[in-house]
């Protein structure tokens, strides 16, 4: 720079003007703004300002009409359907609905009991809670708890029934376990806000690791926590034992709590049972392969409806008439299959997104087949598959109320019977708007958690 | 833990399965060995059986099935109730599953004889009738020529409708519904000139409408539906229990004992028939295999069959059927209901 200064240095030099940019001029009126956006966009020539205003009519009807019909003319406090017509007799009836509402929820579960089911709702939410929280360690561990133990408390406070009558031994052991971990892992929660810093939760060897992890081996700590999750147990099982649940056979499950119960089971069955289909599908031994092959494409060439009556219809016929299975359990296996069938192609898509240069990576630092699988591959292959594995789990949601059909009585046979009631009778319509909006808010909000999920995971990398 | 045990239930059942069918024991021996009987419902049929809100099970098949229950237990709660589908229906008394079927079944000869199936009595006379509206000016089915009728597709109802029509050169036009609730709504809506269905029903759904002033039941009935409870077949002890079990219901609104004056009647009644119908004296019991107040127990916890016919299909329940100059009056009164003798 200086030499060149030197070298063009002249009398007639003068300094070149310092560039100011001019500042940019505003876009055109009528392109920006509120009503510049709506006229470039909606009005922007004769036929689309009139496509405008014929959608714009259309929107105002409609939604005039919807919101007459569920809201202005609709009736809330009646106690027959003749009352509301009498009252109002275009609007909706949703005194019938609301009248009906532990039926839809609950189904046949007898009234004084279903405080159960909403404390089983609360015990298996209030386990999953920590997960929230992303200062807690070993979520995971949180997870598979419930996973494999919650089903056992939910199992007995729906059945009911009393230790080693009904509820079988096995059962009952499960269940104080069951609760002993839950308290282990507040307790843990509990210890970690009172006092050291880090929070250490779940997992089997916690709740005495801070003190003695310096001092003890691995193994007496293992033990330790174990008699500690014992002990706990142990309590519990004293406490539940002062109590005598009445028993409520399967039979009287339904409504939207079976619909859950069903969609719940199926859902985290379908990841397993995927997994394992998938993988023997593109297993090297040939008798695996077929298998897995064949139970694939024959679940997924029949509809679900099929094996539901399969299931159901002639299962039954094979079986002596002295074994009793009951209904739901031939429908979870059911649907089970189906659902895991379907979700063993979607990670079959993950697993070939895998470059072949990770499993070589793996083969080279000595990993075996299922080390190579778990650690590796299914990682990120079920990472890349959350949008389809969602996709699965709402269509499974929807799906579950095909049971109706084989006579359950899930949330949409319940809403069938409101117009079989003497009070309300012909009522179709206002039920099933209901269960639209429901199943709206649940699938909605599963879709949003899978987006929140994707987001998530793709900060962390 | 119970799949594990059913498992092993089902392995020592397949040993014995050949011995199984060898030496069937009676139902009732079954019934009573288990505690309690199951009885094959369908998912619902207003007035016959449906749900309440608060998910009890109510109808005229309800009753029926809860009156065997309280003959065998004395009790009218010991009764499992099973909804199956149509096609099950057969299928789940011949396995055995269900002893009882009462699920608004029409008695016919194919029924009776290619199903394996016994039915046993006709609890509720009904038939095929039409409702069209009012200001369709029809008075008589005979007037709707070239009609449009919405029908529930794969019903009698649908079979009958054919051969109407082709009888009586009518040239019906059928419009078909997979359910109930669909046809309703069409009809309603004017999509077709008339519905068809059970009488019984016909008047439910009219109940159902926005004015049920609009439409009229034409008076014509075009079928016999004699709706019965059936049993498997070839098992006279426990067909006897169901079949007697009905009867005494009967024989109650005959000798006029209700739920209600049951107790006085047993304790003071005169009649010798009653006396033996209620188990004070005579051994009426002994042949059925039923403890001595059996009948007293189905009239006490039911009631008798006047009584379970108002309760459920009756001018104040939701079908508001008359039961006056119907073939369900008793016999007395020029209807159908006809007790044998308690003798």
């Amino acid at each position: 720079m200086e030499k060149i200064h030197s070298d063009t240095e002249r009398d007639d030099y003068k300094p070149l003007k310092k560039f100011v940019a001019s500042p940019a001029r505003p876009p055109k009126r009528e392109t920006h703004g509120v009503i510049g956006t709506i006229r470039k966009r909606f009005f922007n020539s004769i036929g689309n300002s009139l496509l405008t205003c014929i959608a714009l009519a259309v929107l105002f009807y409609l939604g005039k009409w919807i919101v007459n019909w569920a809201v202005i003319d609709a009736v809330f406090v009646a106690d027959t359907r003749r009352q509301c017509f009498d009252t109002s007799p275009d609007g909706a009836c949703w005194a019938g609905v609301i009248s009906w509402f532990n039926g839809l929820i609950y189904g046949r579960f007898p009234v004084q009991e279903q405080w159960r089911v909403n404390l089983g709702v609360v015990i298996g939410i209030v386990w999953l809670l920590p997960l929230l929280s992303k200062r807690i360690p070993l979520r995971g561990a949180i997870l598979l708890s419930w996973v494999a133990l919650f089903p056992f408390v939910g199992a007995y406070l729906f059945l009911g029934g009393r230790f080693g009558q009904e509820l079988g031994l096995f059962h009952g052991i499960m269940t104080c376990a069951a609760f002993g971990y839950l308290l282990l892992i507040y307790l843990n929660l509990i210890k970690a806000l009172i006092g050291s810093k880090t929070i250490a939760v779940a997992g089997l060897h916690l709740l005495f690791v801070p003190f003695l992890e310096k001092r003890l081996s691995r193994r007496v700590v293992a033990i330790s926590s174990m008699l500690v999750w014992g002990g706990l147990s142990a309590i519990a099982a004293l406490f539940l034992s002062s109590f005598d649940l009445p028993l409520v056979p399967i039979e009287r499950w339904g409504g939207l709590f079976l619909t859950f119960i069903i969609a719940g089971f199926s859902i985290t069955m379908a990841i397993p049972v995927g997994v394992i289909l998938a993988l023997g599908r593109r297993s090297k031994l040939r008798v695996i392969h077929w298998l897995s092959l064949g139970v694939i494409e024959i679940v997924r060439s029949v509809p679900l409806i099929t094996v539901l009556f399969m299931a159901v219809t002639l299962l039954p016929i094979f079986m002596p008439s002295d074994v009793e299975f009951n209904k739901l359990s031939q429908v979870l296996v059911a649907v089970c299959i189906f659902a895991g069938a379907y979700m063993a192609e979607n990670i079959r898509g993950g697993l070939q997104a895998i470059p072949k240069g990770q499993f070589e990576a793996a083969t080279t630092l000595g990993f075996g087949y299922w080390q190579t699988m778990f650690l590796i591959v299914l990682p990120q292959a079920l990472r890349m598959m959350i949008p389809n594995i969602m996709t699965s789990f709402i269509s499974l949601l929807k799906d579950t109320t095909l049971v109706s059909i084989i006579g359950l009585f899930d949330i949409m046979l319940m809403a069938r019977n409101i117009a079989n009631d003497k009070d309300w009778v012909g009522m179709h319509t206002e039920p099933l708007v209901l269960i639209a909006i429901l199943f709206f808010v649940l699938c909605f909000s599963m879709s949003q958690y899978s987006l929140n999920l994707e987001k998530r995971i793709k900060v962390d990398r | 833990m119970k799949n594990a045990k059913s498992l092993f239930v089902l392995a020592s059942s397949l040993f014995s399965a050949a011995s199984f069918a060898a030496d069937t024991p009676s139902t009732l021996d079954e019934v009573q060995s288990r505690g309690y009987m199951n009885c094959v419902i369908g998912n619902s049929f207003p007035g016959f059986y449906s749900l309440n809100k608060e998910g009890e099970w109510q109808g005229m098949d309800i009753d029926m099935c809860r009156g065997v229950s309280a003959a065998v237990f004395g009790d009218v709660n010991k009764v499992k109730f099973l909804p199956v589908q149509w096609a099950q229906s057969f299928t789940s008394i011949k396995s055995g599953k269900g002893d009882m079927l009462s699920k608004g079944m029409t008695w016919t000869l194919s029924r009776d004889t290619q199903q394996g199936l016994d039915f046993l009595d006709t609890y509720f006379y009904d038939g095929q009738g039409f409702m069209v509206r009012k200001d369709l000016g029809v008075s008589s089915v005979y007037e709707l020529e070239g009609a449009t009728v919405c029908v529930l597709t794969g019903t009698s109802s649908e079979l009958n409708i054919a051969d109407f029509s082709r009888a009586n050169n009518l040239d019906l036009k059928t419009v078909v519904f997979d359910d109930s609730s669909v046809r309703n709504t069409a009809f309603f809506n004017d999509n077709c000139d008339a519905l068809t269905n059970d009488k019984s029903g016909l008047a439910a759904q009219r109940s159902g409408a926005q004015n049920p002033d609009d439409y009229i039941v034409l008076p014509e009935t075009i079928s016999k539906e004699a709706l019965s409870f059936a049993v498997k077949q070839n098992d006279s002890e426990w067909s006897n229990v169901v079949k007697w079990t009905f009867a005494a219901m009967v024989a109650a609104e005959e000798y006029g004992i209700t739920s209600e004056n049951v107790e006085e009647m047993r304790a003071q009644s005169n009649s010798p028939i009653v006396r033996r119908l209620l188990g004070v004296e005579g051994d009426l019991n002994k042949g059925l295999g039923l403890p001595k107040d059996w009948a007293y127990q189905v009239i006490k916890q039911v009631g008798n069959y006047g009584e379970v016919y108002e309760r459920n299909v009756g001018e104040n329940s939701i079908l508001g059927l008359k039961r006056e100059g119907t073939l369900n009056a008793l016999w007395k009164e020029g209807g159908m209901m006809y007790a044998k003798s308690y003798r």
